[in-house]
């Protein structure tokens, strides 16, 4: 009995370690963004802030990203039904025998690195524009459209799988029956299928758009010169972190949460409805009650409310005050600063004092300074502009990091600017 | 072939047999099947200002998979160190990110699926999702600063006295690895999840009735009924992080490199793009290799896997 007991408390802080492990750095990130440390952390917390709001909407490049984004998610969405769609009812008329390499082709898109399918789109659109003699201002070198056509390669999979489990379901019989009334093929299509279909097109098209929108790995080499969301994204990642990031996060996740909550209460109602319909045999007028109930259910209003009522006290708290507070942070961490000098002085002091004292050897002196020069780094800025930190050896990665590449193009910031591996670049 | 053709043509008509064939013949063609060979093809070229390709100096060669293998001709090593190593240590990593994530997931897709009931179980279901609409990017992000040297995890050391000097734990590559098994942790939970799911209940309490202890229902009844899901996220959370771009650029450190990240170099600050193309296909090679491998082990068929 009780090791029964003890199996269910350990399953429980298990599950319950995987969702802190699946929101713990959601849930840190989102904190962080109130901060108003131009690092990005909670600890120590400064002041209490949405000034990383501001910054976020300020900033051109990022917008301009977010623009792109959308035109290149719809262009995807636009692009990715119709063929998922097509490959999904091919599936269904290809002959027995060549159906297994018919579906090994299609479905590959899924399985091939992201990195791999951006390169081929490119090399090919780029061997393409050569052999039709065409500028580097044509199609063939739009940034915009040569994703849009590289997403949508792995992307129509996806839509094709959806299309797939809905098509399992459907009865042949009945666009039999609309052609032997006398409808045409393109009738049946729009009139019998279409709307059999419509519920998977609805979900195909979310999924693309948001698999377009957060796809990294083909984008980064598809998108030529433009940008997207998420290159701009990344590279100001790499770049130098601060906040407003966190503050962007804050808001794709509100959205997140809303979308959940919705499509959740979307789902309920169509399983009752589908239980209704059973008794109901009109359904025209059902469906439309369960729409308007929808937008006017109460717990949908009540969601909204006390959504905007948190929007309304976070941005009151985070814009009020936020000077004073941050001045009082400013003057504390001088004088904690101040007083940590007049320890390390006292400190190199002594150690100057018992050196001369002693002749004992230097190298046990380093240890310790070192270490307390980066107790000071910490409590600024996380040692960015500690000017100490450039002598010192044990450092923190991000200073090292940045430093560089700020004077770098953004896009050779990356991670292995320092690898040995760039050394015998011009090898030929 | 021809009468296929025309029983196809007749059973959809004119129009709709355009859409479709038209639209495969994009897609597959000129999406999937033509950039992947001109990219081999590109692979076997030397890398010439725009000017020269096409003319007589545009000959075949091997050289940028000799390069792969061997290095430059000027290094005394007898193969390339570098690239290879990485190549190999990014497949390594891999796969324990993959087991990493398979031993974390499948208690918990069983958990999800068997035991738990009711609205809770539902809301913890609709929970998992939404970390994965969170920008690959933004996730990483998160790492970066759990992670950083101010960051939260070193906070919490610190303060349990594990260590008194904040660790630098991006320079050790472990952000780097908890993050990519954050990353796809969804899609190994999901297909295992469906696969346990669709288990009948009656089934554990049968064997359980029989008298087998908890780890034989297990390995005897729901593991080999779950196989078809275990394979299939497995190989998609192998893919992903062997291909995987963002994480490595954002978490790795910076002495250590993810095989992607090479290929990047070539085609962005490297300007070699047949060389990276050459890199690319190595990579598409292993990777088209290990899911073979993979399906052949689990003697799952591809079908079964993409459900």
């Amino acid at each position: 009995m009780s090791s029964e007991t003890l199996s269910r408390y350990s399953t429980r802080l298990f599950v319950f370690l995987f969702f802190a492990y699946l929101f713990g750095p959601l849930i840190i990130m989102s904190v962080s963004a109130f901060n108003s440390a131009s690092f990005p952390r909670v600890s120590p917390w400064e002041c209490f802030t949405v000034e990383w709001f501001d910054v976020l909407l300020n900033d051109s490049r990022l917008m301009s990203g977010l623009q792109n984004s959308i035109v290149i998610g719809l262009g995807v969405v636009c692009l990715s039904i119709p063929l998922g769609l097509a490959g999904a009812l091919m599936l269904t008329q290809v002959s027995d025998r060549y159906r297994p390499w018919y579906y090994t082709i299609i479905i590959s898109p899924i399985l091939i690195p992201g990195v791999v399918l951006g390169i081929s789109t490119l090399i090919f659109w780029d061997r393409m524009g050569a052999m039709f003699n065409a500028g580097y201002q044509s199609v063939f070198y739009d940034g915009i459209i040569l994703t849009i056509i590289g997403q949508s390669t792995f992307v129509s999979a996806y839509a094709m799988l959806i299309f797939i489990s809905r098509l399992e379901r459907f009865d042949s019989a009945q666009e039999e029956a609309a052609l032997d009334l006398g409808a045409s093929h393109v009738q049946t299509f729009r009139k019998v299928l279409l709307p059999f279909l419509k519920p998977a097109v609805g979900s195909a098209a979310v999924l693309a758009f948001l698999a377009s929108f957060e796809n990294y790995n083909t984008t980064v080499f598809t998108i030529v010169s433009e940008s997207t969301l998420t290159t701009v994204l990344a590279s100001k990642v790499r770049y130098g972190i601060n906040p407003s990031i966190s503050a962007l996060a804050v808001i794709i996740i509100c959205l997140t949460l809303v979308g959940a909550v919705y499509f959740e209460i979307l789902k309920r109602r169509e399983l009752k409805y589908e239980k209704d319909a059973k008794h109901i045999a009109a359904h025209n007028t059902s469906d439309r009650a369960q729409r308007a109930s929808l937008v006017a259910n109460p717990a949908m209003i009540i969601t909204t409310l006390v959504f905007l009522a948190g929007f309304g006290t976070i941005y009151m708290a985070g814009t009020q005050g936020v000077g004073e507070c941050k001045a009082d942070f400013k003057e504390q961490k001088r004088l904690q600063r101040d007083k940590k000098l007049e320890a390390r002085k006292l400190i190199v002091e002594q150690q100057r004092k018992a050196r001369e004292e002693s002749s004992a050897e230097t190298n046990t002196r380093n240890a310790p300074n070192n270490s307390k020069t980066n107790e000071a780094q910490k409590n600024s800025f996380g040692g960015m502009f500690t000017p100490g930190n450039l002598g010192s050896t044990v450092d923190s990665n991000e200073p090292e990091k940045e430093k560089p590449s700020k004077s770098q193009p953004i896009d050779s910031g990356s991670n292995g600017l320092f690898s040995p591996q760039n050394l015998p670049k011009p090898a030929n | 072939m021809v009468n296929y053709w025309k029983n196809f043509w007749l059973k959809n008509g004119t129009g709709i047999s355009i859409y479709l064939i038209g639209s495969c013949v994009l897609w597959i063609v000129l999406m999937i099947l033509l950039p992947q060979l001109f990219m081999l093809d590109f692979s076997f070229r030397h890398n010439l200002p725009p000017a020269d390709i096409g003319t007589a100096k545009d000959v075949y060669t091997i050289e940028h998979y000799k390069f792969l293998l061997f290095g430059s001709e000027q290094s005394s090593a007898g193969y390339n160190e570098i690239d290879v190593g990485v190549f190999f240590r990014t497949l390594l990593a891999a796969f324990f990110v993959t087991l990493f994530d398979l031993i974390l997931c499948y208690p918990i897709a069983y958990y999800l699926a068997q035991v738990s009931t009711g609205g809770w179980a539902r809301l913890m279901v609709l929970a998992l999702i939404i970390p994965y609409w969170v920008n690959e990017i933004l996730r990483a992000f998160a790492f970066r600063i759990m992670f950083g040297t101010t960051g939260v995890i070193n906070d919490f050391l610190m303060w349990i006295g594990i260590t008194q000097q904040p660790l630098d734990l991006i320079r050790d590559n472990i952000a780097l690895y908890a993050g990519l098994g954050y990353a796809f942790i969804l899609l190994m939970i999901f297909p295992i999840f469906n696969a346990i799911e669709s288990l009948s209940k009656n089934q554990i309490e049968a064997a359980r009735d029989l008298g087998a202890p908890w780890w034989r229902i297990h390995w005897r009844v729901v593991i080999p009924f779950a196989k078809p899901g275990i394979s299939s996220g497995c190989t998609m959370v192998f893919m992903l992080t062997a291909g995987a771009l963002a994480a490595p650029q954002i978490l790795g450190g910076p002495s250590s490199l993810w095989f992607t990240q090479i290929v990047y170099q070539w085609f962005n600050t490297g300007s070699n793009w047949p060389r990276g193309s050459a890199y690319a296909i190595v990579l598409l090679l292993s990777t088209i290799v290990i899911v073979l491998l993979m399906m052949k082990v689990f003697k799952v068929r591809l079908g079964e896997m993409t459900k």
